[in-house]
């Protein structure tokens, strides 16, 4: 069942035209799809994805964080901002964390 | 854009392909962004690190796998803030500008003519053990593997910055490299380095690592190789060096590598000297062993300090005997250390702890700083003797 709740996002790499790059081993990152789950995968327009979600923080480090990628040209508006906090906060909070 | 290789992903649920195909899909990003630079070749023989993460590229090894005093490539960790394509040496250059009087333009052949030296250095990247810090800490989750030693050749920084006459006010050196971030809003990977250690004799730019040029993804053609400091002062790529009157002033050097001061920690200075630390290689931890005489080993290092002691613990640090240092080393290598161990049946805690020159001792517990750096707590290993 759990395996059914998850999307796979695929850390392969592909470059503007070029050549498609699986460094070391290509692997997956299970992407729990809870509502929310779809605003992560803007995170990949300039990381991937276990970047995000190696990272556990409380709301005070989530909030940082969005703050810093927004400014840093992630494309994620004010109106979704409240939904994917809850998603980070929901799967990658660390209960001790900010 | 090409298919995903791996089907499986396909058949298990959706792909994900990042960059260009999710920037064209509507998400609002701007044209800056939609500008990927291009990703790094495939690393073939890279298959034995861990990926901590894919882009940018952050590979570390396996401590089991550190097992030689110069680290092979295909062991070598990888820690890149932005990843950038190869770059060609025919055409690389390298710009000297800022506080002096003759800025300069410089090619390889320039630097070739240069005295070249060679030295083992120990790039340790300053988050290594970032995952062991409680709360988690903010950053790629680092275990122990983003640690390694290697031969760089290359000239010295202060024969290459002489060409440009640096004025009397120059007193910081920032390095730029050829890896830029995916927006234009992100910040540029630059950090400085003040010019005492700039200009000290075994601060380099490298061309050479392991006898050959310097790989693509641990920077080549020329990296910077500033030995003692945390590896992100060794800037990859190289392509441009700022000479200043004060620290570079961005991202990477007023918040990110930052740590709090450990006198005042309301203010936070931007971390240079690698702490003095020390891992134990073997055993490896959850090891079963043989009852008898073994010997435990493992690398130390000290930074800007030099070594002056190991300590081993069997008994999980309740007391300490001195271990000693074996093998080839230089000024800015980590050193071999072994002690010999009559292993008697039972579960023991190995523990091992460094002193150097600075008067600095592996601590029993590091506090926790927001983005988990300084991690050099003493390495326990749990091992069964039977």
């Amino acid at each position: 069942m759990w395996r059914r709740s998850v999307g796979a996002v695929a850390l392969v790499l592909v470059a503007t035209g070029s050549a498609a790059v699986a460094p070391a081993s290509a692997q997956e990152v299970p992407i729990p799809q809870t509502p929310g789950w779809e605003l992560v995968l803007r995170c990949v327009i300039c990381h991937s994805v276990e970047i995000a979600v190696q990272q556990r923080f409380g709301p005070q480090g989530w909030s940082e964080t969005l703050d810093r990628m927004i400014k840093y040209g992630a494309p994620i508006p004010p109106e979704d901002r409240v939904q994917l906090m809850t998603y980070l906060l929901r799967h990658y909070r660390d209960p001790n964390g900010r | 854009m090409r298919p995903a290789p791996d089907t499986q992903l396909s058949r298990r649920g959706f792909l994900i392909a990042t960059g260009s195909v999710v920037a064209a899909s509507g998400l609002g990003l701007g044209p800056a962004a939609a500008q990927q630079p291009p990703a790094p070749p495939p690393v073939p023989g890279k298959e034995r690190l861990i990926v901590r993460a894919s882009r940018p590229i952050n590979l570390e090894a396996r401590l089991a796998d550190l097992t030689a005093y110069h680290t092979p490539e295909e062991v070598f960790f990888v820690r890149n803030n932005y990843d950038v394509g190869p770059l060609d040496p025919a055409q690389w250059s390298l710009r000297i500008e800022g506080e002096v009087d003759n800025p300069v333009v410089l090619r390889l052949e320039d630097l070739r003519k240069l005295p070249a030296f060679t030295q083992d250095v120990t790039l340790e990247c300053a988050g290594n053990g970032r995952s062991f810090h409680t709360p988690r800490a903010s950053g790629i989750q680092w275990q122990h593997g983003a640690v390694g030693t290697q031969a760089f050749r290359g000239v010295r920084l202060a024969d290459v910055l002489a060409l440009a006459r640096p004025r009397p006010t120059a007193q910081h050196v920032a390095f730029d490299g050829a890896d830029k971030p995916p927006t234009a809003q992100a910040p540029d990977f630059i950090r400085s380095v003040p010019l005492w250690k700039a200009v000290s004799p075994p601060t380099m730019l490298a061309l050479e690592m392991g006898g050959k040029p310097i790989p693509h993804l641990h920077g080549g053609p020329v990296r910077a190789i500033v030995p003692g400091f945390v590896g992100s002062a060794s800037i990859k790529w190289l392509e441009r060096i700022l000479v200043r009157t004060d620290e570079f002033d961005g991202f990477y050097m007023k918040s990110n590598y930052t740590a709090p001061r450990v006198d005042n920690d309301k203010e936070i200075y931007s971390l240079q000297s690698l702490e003095v630390k020390s891992l134990i290689v073997g055993p490896t931890e959850g090891a079963k062993l043989a009852a008898g005489r073994l010997t435990i080993w493992g690398w130390a290092w000290a930074g800007e300090g030099e070594l002056t002691g190991i300590d081993v613990s069997t008994d999980g640090g309740q007391t300490w005997t001195p271990g000693r240092f074996a093998g080839k080393w230089d000024r800015y290598s980590w050193r071999k250390f072994e002690h010999d161990w009559d292993a008697r049946p039972g579960t023991h805690t190995l523990m091992a702890r460094a002193t150097d020159s600075l008067g600095r001792v592996q601590p029993a517990s590091r506090a926790f700083n927001r983005l988990g750096y300084r991690w050099n707590v003493i390495h326990a290993v749990k091992v069964d003797v039977a």
